[in-house]
């Protein structure tokens, strides 16, 4: 029998679940229907920004390709939406009047901007009619808003300080634009950063040749353009930041209505147990930004400090893979073996690289405790579980910041802002829960210009040629012998008769035994 | 008879022409030592021939396109083991106590006979295996494959090459249709203005090939992938380049990301797309999902040197040129072909491939690599790079063999699977070994070695009693390369030849000769020489119309110093440079192939432990990973160079190269020993401490045996496509040996060679 599996939304974690589900449909064993809203099937939505600054190319955006899927035996339907789900009947019932049912049902409906309670703005969340000039960051179109922006070296202002804001801000003003973040806090990601790391970054990001207005509440939007299109930001304290373009980077909200019309228990996103399926459904599942993960059993100790929806796709793809698995079992008709499927670990703390040309900045986990809060880094150390340790290196002069914070030595948390190696380091280090040399400093050395030089030039005992094994003094000794020339020494000592790339050093070496022979 | 030959060197695939010549007249060899395994002293052998207790023949660097007359120490010392006293000189058998002594050839034939009738009566034909080198000459390797085709009737034949150049010539094999490990002659690297080293250290493995780097280096453009800041990796230090330096069994990853720069910064080269290759749009899909920060936290490689090295490649390509070329680093892994996979096809999207100046490779290693893998010792290969199943490809060799179809078995075990299968109820029983040292060589050694020991009987052919030897039933003593005539295929896919300048020592045979006459007593159809020339014109018949094509090549156009890359098909002039016009493909388009990292077991901290780590009680604290690699002073298993003095005098034994910092938390200090141990055995060596290798990765060369063999540790787990075997991602624990777990008997085989080696200086 062929299981039918029912994916709503066609995003990139969608795209990772269809890929991972076709060796099933072409084996015939499921049968795959894939809905998705826009009239593009799955794109790369992280780079959003890169094409809306005119960095890359819609083409080298797409995930999926509809034709090949339809090729492979999938139902595909873009530019249709999922009116409602029918649970009792098993189908979905769409815009388009179709009606197709399920055996599994997979939510990836993934997550709508967040847009702010302005003066001048439309918030209601199902229908954000946004004003000209006015746009979020989510979909082709509006890269192409912000293409616009950017090609026309026009005043962007981008409202909020968190990572996608901070990359817009950063690609839009290397690509010549006039850029102004606008965020409240003290500084910008404010909610992933510790005060002096979000410190090296605004100045960082000033550096880079954007603005930065913070702790700034922004209260309404001015439309004095001449088309009636997008002025200035207005601030409650009287004050507005002008701009032809504003464009919107106020968080993510998991998209849940759907499954809240149908009954579903939903919180921040749709609740989903440990093997992805909704409370109490067995038939329905959710993945990516629209799940969240908190089984119904209260007394599950990974539950109680579950977060809520990342935004991040790394989460996402790791749930596609580990749920279409576990349907590829269930469609083979092996449900004993699906549940012993183990269960999808629990996430780390997400880790946030800002992908920037001009600057470096890593940040993962709790960073808030400072080196000498006694009280915040012993709070969890109960039962024999060891204390948080802080290990901080500040240069705000040149721009460079880390903080390692760290639990019997693997990191919990960290920051690093402006070491590009020293953070490629630790952010691996953190996701392989690898414990740091007890020697951190080591770590901060990684960016110095002392990894570049090399060494031990000086010592006359050192081996010149590495291929036949000849010290620098077996060659001064050759050359007190009568060799003159390199020829001369090689064949004496073979040195330099190998890959021939220790010929300057020989000649350098005659050179001075014959310069010390005359003084 | 001449006083000397032009020859090339008989170790790495690079091949370095060397001129041998002798001291006195050209002699013939005494016969060191009647009885190598008798401790009885042998008669003084070298101060016979040579006055000045000199090698017998004096090596000298010869100049030809590739080495420049270079050679490494490997090369300048190699003569020394022609006269070594360990060298094995008749055939041994073991005895019942265990002690191998000599016997007559006739009786070494007889033996072999019989156990090989004995093992197919009550077994069947393929309880028959062969185990073949890639050191062997390409008459060797011809005539071992039509050996055990024809005269042993069994399907067991691979070689040792599957664990080095499989993945690489699987991958090459999908995207191009043909696989020759350089497409182009060495010496088109020099104009280079970029050149991409993945997984391949060849200051260390071949040194004279670096002089091909200087171009790229001087223009600033020689990067290089390795976990380690080895001496390939030094040279990108002062302007000559980048070291990109990922987590082991990252590199596909990183691969993923530089094409993902390629494509989203508008790199590509898509005329070349669009009009030379097929399957762009679905790899362009699959990169999309690795965006430069997010490999860097897969490798723990900045994402801005991901961005450079993608500008500099396509930059490179636009002048000077471009070249990208794989090692064992990346290939030696469960995912290998993919890893070589992901390498050509970021090739492609530059157009490097099919270019005169610009290029895709794969560096093979073992001497005949490259001839070795062409002509019928895999499992799956009939000569001339035909595959044993497609029917034409018998019917063809049938007639060339002059036997009927029927009688060429099918495809048969490849090596690690072969290997698991020595002794096992359905497995092979009864097995030759030519030209490799598994006992050391093969992943799970101590495994292996139990594999040998269960045999019903073991012939291996060597010139030493190489550490397999030690197991066998039967050793039979065999040519070296100075004693030799034949053809060697180097790592450009130009055909060379081995010339002799010695007469071997009376007890010795070429192993062309031992097969024809094991042929003639098993009653085998066919024809078998024991004359390599009359061998090779066989060999270009049967070659004829395949992808490795040798049909216009024979030895009198070799002597005179022709170059011939093959395909070389009767009456053109061969191939230094492949794919000018077109791939090797029906439709005559390279081949995308979409590939991305399998899902590994490991772990963020949270995952529990597998079964395994959980199994050994006595594994504390967190595993590292371990590579394994080579030496510049020794070469593959070390078989022969642990037996020279020079080489051994330079680097004795073993050692693993630990980060100060991994071995700072286990209070290990430079010189210490260490254990290093997982679930399939422990190496114990002296720890070797550098800022060169990352923290959490350990190096051991793999070229040591018993107590210091590093493939105690590796795993039989192999990549599904090729069946080359994992070497680069074991999980070990380290650990600083206690004194009593290094009695000094334990080591002393070490200390044995090397007093053994010294004595011959």
């Amino acid at each position: 029998m062929t299981e039918r599996i029912v994916v709503v939304g066609f995003g990139p974690v969608a795209a990772r679940l269809i890929d991972e589900l076709l060796p099933a449909v072409r084996s015939g064993i499921a049968h795959l229907t894939v809905i998705g809203e826009e009239s593009e099937a799955a794109y790369n939505r992280v780079l959003v920004a890169d094409l809306g600054v005119g960095r890359t190319t819609q083409a080298a955006l797409a995930l999926a390709d509809p034709a090949a899927l339809v090729a492979d035996g999938v139902d595909v339907r873009l530019g249709v939406r999922v009116r409602r789900v029918d649970r009792a009947r098993q189908q979905v019932v769409l815009t388009d009047g179709s009606t197709p049912g399920y055996d599994r049902l997979v939510f990836a409906t993934g997550s709508r901007p967040v847009i702010p309670n302005l003066t001048g703005l439309n918030p209601d969340p199902a229908a954000p009619v946004l004003p000209p000039g006015v746009t979020a960051l989510r979909d082709l179109r509006d890269a192409s808003v912000l293409h616009s922006a950017v090609a026309g070296g026009k005043r962007v202002v981008v409202l909020g300080g968190g990572v996608l804001g901070l990359e817009t801000a950063l690609a839009a003003a290397e690509e010549g634009a006039t850029v102004t973040v606008v965020h409240n806090g003290p500084h910008p990601l404010g909610r992933n950063i510790d005060r002096g790391g979000g410190a090296v970054l605004a100045a960082s990001l000033r550096n880079c040749g954007v603005r930065v207005a913070g702790n700034a509440r922004s209260t309404g939007v001015e439309h004095n353009a001449p088309d009636g299109g997008f002025s200035a930001l207005l601030l409650d304290d009287g004050s507005a930041i002008d701009g032809d373009l504003l464009v919107l980077s106020c968080g993510v909200r998991p998209r849940t209505e759907l499954a809240q019309g149908c009954g579903l228990s939903t919180a921040a996103g749709i609740l989903v147990d440990h093997k992805l399926r909704a409370h109490h459904e067995p038939h329905i599942f959710a993945i990516g930004d629209c799940a969240e993960v908190r089984c119904p059993d209260p007394e599950c100790v990974e539950c109680r400090t579950a977060r809520g929806p990342s935004g991040l796709v790394g989460p996402g793809w790791r749930q596609a893979e580990w749920l279409a698995e576990y349907l590829t079992l269930l469609a083979s008709g092996a449900p004993a073996e699906a549940e012993s499927l183990p269960a999808l670990a629990a996430e780390l703390p997400g880790v946030i690289v800002l992908k920037a040309r001009g600057m470096n900045m890593a940040v993962a986990g709790d960073v808030s405790a400072e080196p000498w809060d006694e009280e915040a880094l012993t709070a969890g150390a109960v039962n024999g579980r060891a204390r948080l340790q802080i290990a901080q290196w500040a240069d705000p002069e040149h721009g460079r910041y880390v903080k390692m914070t760290t639990r019997a030595g693997v990191l919990e948390g960290l920051v690093a802002v402006g070491m590009p190696r020293t953070s490629a380091e630790l952010v691996q280090l953190f996701e392989r829960g690898a414990e740091l040399p007890a020697d951190r400093s080591l770590l901060l050395r990684l960016d110095g210009p002392d990894q570049l030089a090399s060494p031990g030039a000086a010592d006359p005992a050192r081996t010149v040629c590495r291929c036949a094994g000849v010290s620098g003094t077996a060659i001064a000794a050759a050359a007190s012998d009568g060799c003159s020339t390199v020829p001369e020494v090689s064949a004496a000592t073979r040195a330099g008769t190998g890959c021939g790339g220790c010929h300057d050093d020989i000649k350098g070496i005659i050179e001075a035994h014959f310069q010390g022979a005359v003084a | 008879m001449t006083t000397g030959a032009d020859t090339h060197c008989p170790y790495c695939a690079l091949q370095c022409a060397m001129t041998l010549t002798s001291p006195a007249a050209l002699t013939p060899a005494p016969q060191p030592g009647s009885d190598p395994v008798d401790a009885a002293p042998a008669p003084a052998p070298a101060a016979a021939v040579s006055p000045a207790n000199g090698p017998l023949l004096t090596v000298t660097g010869r100049d030809f396109p590739t080495n420049r007359g270079g050679l490494c120490r490997k090369g300048w010392t190699s003569a020394s083991l022609l006269d070594h006293p360990g060298r094995v000189t008749e055939p041994l058998l073991k005895d019942d106590d265990g002690v191998h002594r000599p016997v007559s050839w006739d009786e070494a034939l007889m033996r072999i006979v019989s156990a090989v009738k004995k093992a197919r009566a009550e077994h069947g034909a393929d309880a028959v295996g062969v185990f073949g080198g890639g050191g062997l000459t390409n008459e060797k390797a011809y005539q071992l494959g039509k050996f055990a085709r024809l005269a042993l009737g069994t399907s067991r034949i691979d070689y040792n090459g599957r664990f080095c150049m499989s993945s690489a010539a699987a991958a090459g094999m999908r995207a191009f249709g043909l696989d020759r490990g350089l497409p182009f002659p060495l010496a088109d690297l020099d104009a280079a203005s970029t050149i991409l080293m993945l997984g391949s250290n060849v200051a260390e493995t071949m040194p004279p090939f670096v002089q091909h780097l200087q171009g790229a280096r001087d223009a600033g453009g020689l990067i290089v992938v390795d976990p380690r800041r080895s001496a390939t990796a030094a040279f990108t230090s002062d302007g000559g380049g980048l070291h990109l330096q990922p987590l082991p069994g990252t590199d596909l990853a990183l691969l993923l990301g530089i094409s993902h720069v390629v494509i989203h910064e508008g790199l590509a080269d898509t005329a070349f797309i669009v009009e030379r290759t097929a399957g762009y749009d679905a790899v362009a899909r699959s990169v999309g999902s690795f965006w430069p920060e997010r490999v860097q936290s897969i490798t723990g490689v900045p994402a801005g040197l991901i961005r450079d090295t993608a500008r500099r490649l396509a930059d490179g390509a636009r002048k000077g040129g471009s070249y990208i070329l794989t090692g064992r680093g990346v290939e030696q892994h469960i995912d290998g072909t993919d890893t070589a996979t992901a390498a050509i096809n970021l090739s492609l999207l530059l157009g490097l491939p099919g270019s005169a100046r610009s290029g895709y490779g794969t560096l093979t290693g073992q001497g005949n690599g490259q001839g070795g893998r062409e002509h019928g010792q895999k499992a799956d290969q009939l000569p001339g790079y035909r595959k044993i199943t497609d029917p034409a490809a018998r019917a063809y060799m049938a007639k060339v063999w002059g036997v009927p179809e029927t009688l060429i078995p099918g495809p048969g075990l490849p090596a690690v699977q072969l290997l698991k299968s020595l002794g096992q109820p359905d497995g092979v029983r009864c097995l030759f070994v030519h030209g490799a040292n598994v006992a050391v060589s093969a992943p799970d050694a101590n495994a292996v070695i139990e594999g040998l020991r269960s045999l019903d009987f073991l012939v291996v052919c060597d010139f030493f009693l190489s550490e397999t030897a030690a197991e066998a039933d039967l050793v039979l003593p065999v040519t070296q390369w100075a004693e030799e005539e034949g053809t060697l295929t180097n790592l450009e896919g130009r055909v060379l030849r081995r010339r002799r300048a010695l007469t071997p020592p009376p007890g010795v045979r070429s192993e062309l000769w031992i097969m024809t006459r094991l042929a003639e007593l098993l009653h085998a159809p066919s024809t078998f020489s024991e004359d390599p020339e009359t061998v090779f014109e066989e060999l270009r018949l049967a070659s004829s119309g395949g992808l490795a094509d040798y049909s216009g090549i024979d030895y009198a156009m070799l002597d005179r110093g022709e170059a011939a890359y093959w395909p070389y098909p009767s009456g053109s002039t061969g191939t230094p440079r492949l794919f000018l016009d077109a791939f090797a493909h029906a439709d005559g388009r390279a081949v995308f192939t979409a590939v991305m990292p399998r899902r590994r077991s490991v772990s963020r901290g949270s995952t529990p432990a597998s079964a395994a780590e959980r199994g050994s009680a006595d594994h504390l604290g967190k595993p590292m990973t371990l590579i394994t690699g080579r030496l510049m002073e020794h070469y593959q298993s070390g078989a022969q160079t642990r037996r020279v003095a020079a080489l051994v005098e330079a680097r004795p034994e073993a050692r693993l190269q630990l980060h100060p910092a991994a071995a700072a938390a286990q209070g290990i200090a430079d010189g210490d020993y260490v254990s290093i141990s997982n679930e399939r055995g422990e190496v114990s060596c002296r720890a070797e401490l550098s800022t060169d290798i990352r923290p959490e990765t350990v190096f051991l060369p793999f070229h040591f045996p018993e107590l210091e063999s590093a493939n105690r540790l590796t795993e039989a787990a192999t990549d599904p496509i090729s069946g080359m075997p994992e070497f680069k991602t074991s999980k070990v624990w380290i650990r600083p040996a206690v004194s009593g777990d290094v009695p000094a008997g334990d080591h002393s085989g070490v200390q044995a060679r090397v007093l053994q080696a010294e004595e011959t200086s």
